[in-house]
């Protein structure tokens, strides 16, 4: 099957089109009909939708709305029922085109991901190498990087003894690392004030700013103000889709949480 | 050039799970420590040297030899003379008020049927209960006795000569004979101290790699970094395998410290040969961890892989494998039941190879079994293991 696959592969390489048209030239994420099934149960239920290059996509929802199962497809997590999404160019209905997705994506999960027993500099060291950077790029780019996280100082200590804010700060970071096309954020400021989740959104801007595509799941609505777009799943499907201003302005709501109320009100399901 | 890379990250990933390990003290501690203690317990209490074994003597005869004889007993450092019995009846008696530790019951009329009939007869009891005692035991008195033997036959061949008669030839080539019979009370089976050394070392790799393993994967899945991996480009197969060889590396260390002491400190005499003795060991490791690899894919949290290894793996591993008691006496369905705990297999080869110093042609079926669990196990995790949920 597999060498099917790649020969597939390789004539969509040869004609110029990895996506064969399917996905648009400013688009990094395209989907269209993707669902998942767990048994009688639909998580995900028929979604399309795009994303733009270097844009940072909100992906909001109830829990139990089947935003992270969504999530989990996209990047290459978890095998879509049906329907078909090509991300970054890699059509996720191909084994050998997920594996060289996870190539060029990031990820950073609800759970605090790093490493907890090693230390700052052993964690950057070990993602980096697993994304398989050079041992001299990852060297220079960390000295860089904790420079700017103020964390040089910090270096060789356990990650287990950083406050949350910083952790988190280094997990985003560490996501990263390697300049992937997209960064999939699954709820990343769990847990931490305010302050600290500003600070949080200034790395996420200045990761879109470098052209990285930030496609993020949250249930705090301020944080929905900071998405170029959003999407709002209420029972496996998507309900709307815009930037926050225009959401605001069509079901007249003062905030993000007034709309996403009520959308999410209308759901069924129970959680 | 990429499978150069390849190689390289596999290698950052064996030095993390070995940091993960050597940063754990604790629980490196416990690991290293654990078998230590349990070996060298057992092994002093379990010493098989022995001095002043308290004897019990039914002597009905009465006469020459038997006095002769009980007193080199008494007199050799090993044994002192605790009491005379007036029955056989009171063997059991001595046994239980703990007065004694062997019984020694001379037939009547001793020493002529041991000169004349050429069959006196003498019977060793032994309190099974003291399994270290024991055999020794019986190995001394043998010795002393068949050395007794000798002294009554170069008498009995003086007194003939100075009888000087030719008369009685035929009578004379009639050697003297003391026949001497064991019996155990007790421990019928005489199970060796020993034999609680496999069951150490089954018990303890067992529980190092099964359960080090799933609980350091299932870590992972707790801690939500094995979504990060299997969102990376590695190789999941790679993630597990990582995982394996340190705890593989530390087991084979384990293992050897295990076998040092057994050796230099308890004296396990390692009759058969170490080499297989060290490669069924491994063998056994391999399966182990195949094992802790099966029950990680299942579950999902720390507790119930250390639940799952605890119960499932390790109260069979005790209470089924020989190590504490003998499987022959065992009903028939737990005997099955005992074929299915890989452990059994494994503490059987080893018995036979380093206890009963056969070669590993008499246990090649328990190890052959033990090539089956890991085939099939391994199959088994391959197939649970998804990358894609």
């Amino acid at each position: 099957m597999s060498r099917g696959e790649n020969t597939r592969k390789r004539i969509r390489e040869l004609l110029g089109y990895t996506d064969d048209g399917f996905l648009r030239e400013d688009e990094v994420i395209r989907t269209e009909g993707l669902t998942k099934c767990f048994g009688d149960f639909t998580a995900v239920d028929h979604i399309s939708f795009s994303v733009n290059k270097g844009e940072i996509f909100g992906f909001l929802g109830a829990n139990g709305a089947g935003k992270t199962t969504a999530m989990k497809m996209l990047c290459g997590l978890s095998k879509p029922t049906d329907g078909r999404a090509v991300v970054a160019g890699y059509d996720l209905h191909f084994n050998s085109d997920v594996k060289r997705l996870k190539k060029v994506i990031g990820y950073m999960s609800q759970k605090f991901s790093l490493y907890e027993d090693l230390s700052v500099w052993e964690n950057i060291r070990l993602f980096g190498g697993i994304y398989g950077m050079k041992d001299r790029d990852i060297a220079e780019k960390t000295d860089e990087l904790l420079l700017r996280l103020g964390l040089t100082e910090q270096r060789d200590r356990m990650v287990r003894d950083l406050p949350l804010g910083w952790k988190q700060k280094l997990a985003f970071s560490v996501a990263i690392f390697h300049e992937p096309r997209i960064v999939f954020l699954d709820e990343p400021t769990g847990g931490v004030d305010p302050a600290t989740r500003r600070g949080f959104w200034e790395m996420i801007y200045d990761a879109a700013e470098r052209g990285i595509t930030v496609f993020v799941t949250t249930h705090y609505m301020d944080e929905a103000e900071y998405c170029n777009r959003v999407s709002i799943m209420v029972d496996g499907r998507i309900e709307a889709l815009d930037s926050p201003a225009a959401l605001k302005q069509r079901y007249g709501a003062s905030g993000m949480d007034e709309v996403f109320r009520m959308l999410a009100g209308r759901a069924k399901r129970e959680e | 050039m990429g499978r150069m890379q390849d190689f390289k990250r596999f290698m950052s990933f064996v030095g993390k799970e070995f940091n993960h390990i050597l940063r754990d003290t604790r629980t490196l501690m416990v690991l290293i420590v654990m078998p230590v203690v349990m070996i060298v317990l057992f092994g002093f209490a379990l010493s098989t040297e022995i001095k002043d074994v308290k004897v019990a003597v039914y002597d009905p005869s009465r006469d020459a030899a038997t006095s002769r004889l009980i007193s080199q007993i008494d007199a050799s450092e090993y044994f002192t003379v605790t009491a005379f019995l007036d029955g056989e009846d009171g063997v059991l008696e001595a046994f239980r008020s703990n007065s004694a530790d062997i019984a020694l019951v001379f037939e009547d009329n001793f020493y002529h049927r041991a000169v004349h009939d050429s069959d006196g007869r003498l019977q060793i009891i032994v309190d099974g209960s003291n399994t270290n005692i024991g055999s020794m035991a019986v190995f001394y008195v043998s010795s002393i006795v068949s050395s007794f033997q000798k002294e009554l036959a170069q008498e009995a061949a003086l007194n003939q000569a100075a009888a000087g008669g030719s008369s009685s030839s035929a009578e004379d080539v009639q050697p003297v004979q003391i026949h001497t019979s064991t019996r155990m009370m007790y421990n019928p089976q005489m199970k060796s101290a020993f034999n609680f050394v496999p069951g150490v070392m089954g018990m303890i790799l067992m529980l190092v790699c099964a359960m080090m393993t799933s609980v350091s994967i299932v870590r992972e899945k707790e801690r939500g970094t094995m979504e990060v991996l299997l969102v990376s480009p590695v190789k999941p197969f790679s993630v597990i395998l990582a995982k394996a060889i340190p705890y593989f590396v530390v087991s084979a260390f384990i293992l050897l410290i295990v076998l040092c002491l057994s050796v230099f400190l308890i004296k396990v005499p390692i009759s058969g040969s170490l080499m297989w003795v060290v490669l069924v060991s491994l063998l056994f490791i391999l399966v182990s961890l195949s094992i802790g690899i099966l029950i990680s894919t299942l579950v999902a949290k720390q507790e119930v892989a250390i639940l799952i290894s605890g119960m499932v793996l390790m109260l069979p591993t005790m209470l089924l494998s020989g190590m504490l008691f003998p499987i022959e006496s065992m009903p028939k369905v737990l005997q099955w039941i005992s074929y299915c705990v890989p452990a059994k297999w494994y503490i059987d080869s080893i018995k036979v190879m380093m206890i009963q110093g056969l070669g590993i042609r008499y246990c090649l079926d328990a190890v052959l079994i033990l090539c089956g669990f890991l085939t099939v196990i391994t199959g088994l995790s391959v197939f649970k293991f998804k990358d894609r949920l």
